[in-house]
């Protein structure tokens, strides 16, 4: 006698009916899955985004502070120089002055005697 | 399936896609046992095999929105309960021998036939090599043919034929004289 063995597996492998209550505790882990995406949705889903954001800008403002400050230091220096190169100007100046009169002669009437 | 069945099963699905959590219970009772026998008979333990099914709905209902109908939906659950089994089993081998008094695949409904040989036949599939078992399941469990199989598996038709031979050859030599298949006699073609 020949048993038809494709026959027989078929047979053996008819569909297994899954455990009790298989379709509700697939619908309680979906619905576990939507209370913790609600939980994370906004505004709390933003929060992170707007802390970086918050980061980033303020990086940003405290960059261009810098920039400016230094700018400022920058001109101030360049204008104390100016003024410290006139006043020493000034100066040389009026030296200059005092030797100029000190080198020249009291009464020109002398220069020949 | 009649017309007003197919157009149940389609509204059912489109529902489910519009976020209907009844209709998406109604898709899963509609899967569930073609799901399970397979995660079952790949896994080969009810534990892990409810699990893998558990994930493998998980997934459908994040990727609701691409399926077109239910056709679809049915060959999408086999091809990732199928790669997913296959890739647990790579996770964990196992070779040891499976006792037939341990067979968690028992059908739902009892059929004809020597109960004793089916049981035997479904221990006998749990030691093949997990692609030959998949082979097998979706031929002989989801009445697939060779050209569903390899598209369902990702593997070439030739590849699957060759499965399905070698494995059928292997069962026979195990379970003794007597085992014929009329389908596909010995040397035959398999289509």
């Amino acid at each position: 006698m020949t048993i038809d063995l494709e026959k027989q597996l078929r047979d053996a492998l008819r569909p297994a009916a899954p455990p009790e209550g298989f379709a509700e505790r697939i619908a309680a882990r979906i619905e576990a899955v939507r209370l913790r995406r609600r939980r994370l949705s906004p505004p709390f889903v933003w929060v992170p985004a707007a802390l970086a954001a918050s980061l980033v800008l303020g990086f940003v403002a405290l960059h261009q502070w810098e920039l400016r400050r230094e700018q400022q230091q920058g001109l101030q220096a360049r204008r104390e120089l100016i003024e410290a190169l006139r006043v020493t100007g000034e100066k040389l100046d009026l030296a200059y002055r005092g030797v100029s009169d000190a080198s020249r002669p009291a009464n020109p009437d002398d220069a020949g005697t | 399936m009649t017309d007003g069945a197919a157009c149940a099963v389609t509204d059912l699905l489109s529902e489910a896609r519009s976020g209907d959590r009844a209709a998406f219970a109604g898709l899963v009772r509609r899967h569930q046992r073609a799901v399970y026998s397979l995660a079952l008979r790949m896994l080969w333990d009810q534990h892990k095999a409810e699990d893998l099914a558990q994930d493998v709905f998980m997934q459908l209902y994040r990727k609701l929105a691409h399926m077109q109908s239910d056709a679809h939906v049915a060959s999408w659950l086999r091809k990732v309960t199928t790669h997913l089994a296959i890739d647990r089993l790579r996770q964990e081998p196992r070779y040891e021998l499976v006792p037939l008094e341990a067979d968690p695949g028992v059908p739902a409904e009892p059929a004809g036939g020597d109960p004793l040989l089916q049981r035997r036949l479904r221990a006998l599939l749990a030691q093949l090599p997990p692609p030959a078992r998949a082979v097998l399941l979706l031929r002989y469990q989801e009445d697939l043919d060779p050209v569903e199989i390899a598209s369902t598996l990702d593997m070439p038709v030739n590849t699957v034929k060759s499965h399905l031979k070698r494995s059928l050859s292997s069962l026979r030599e195990q379970l003794g004289e007597g085992f014929e298949s009329a389908a596909a006699p010995e040397g035959g073609p398999i289509t």
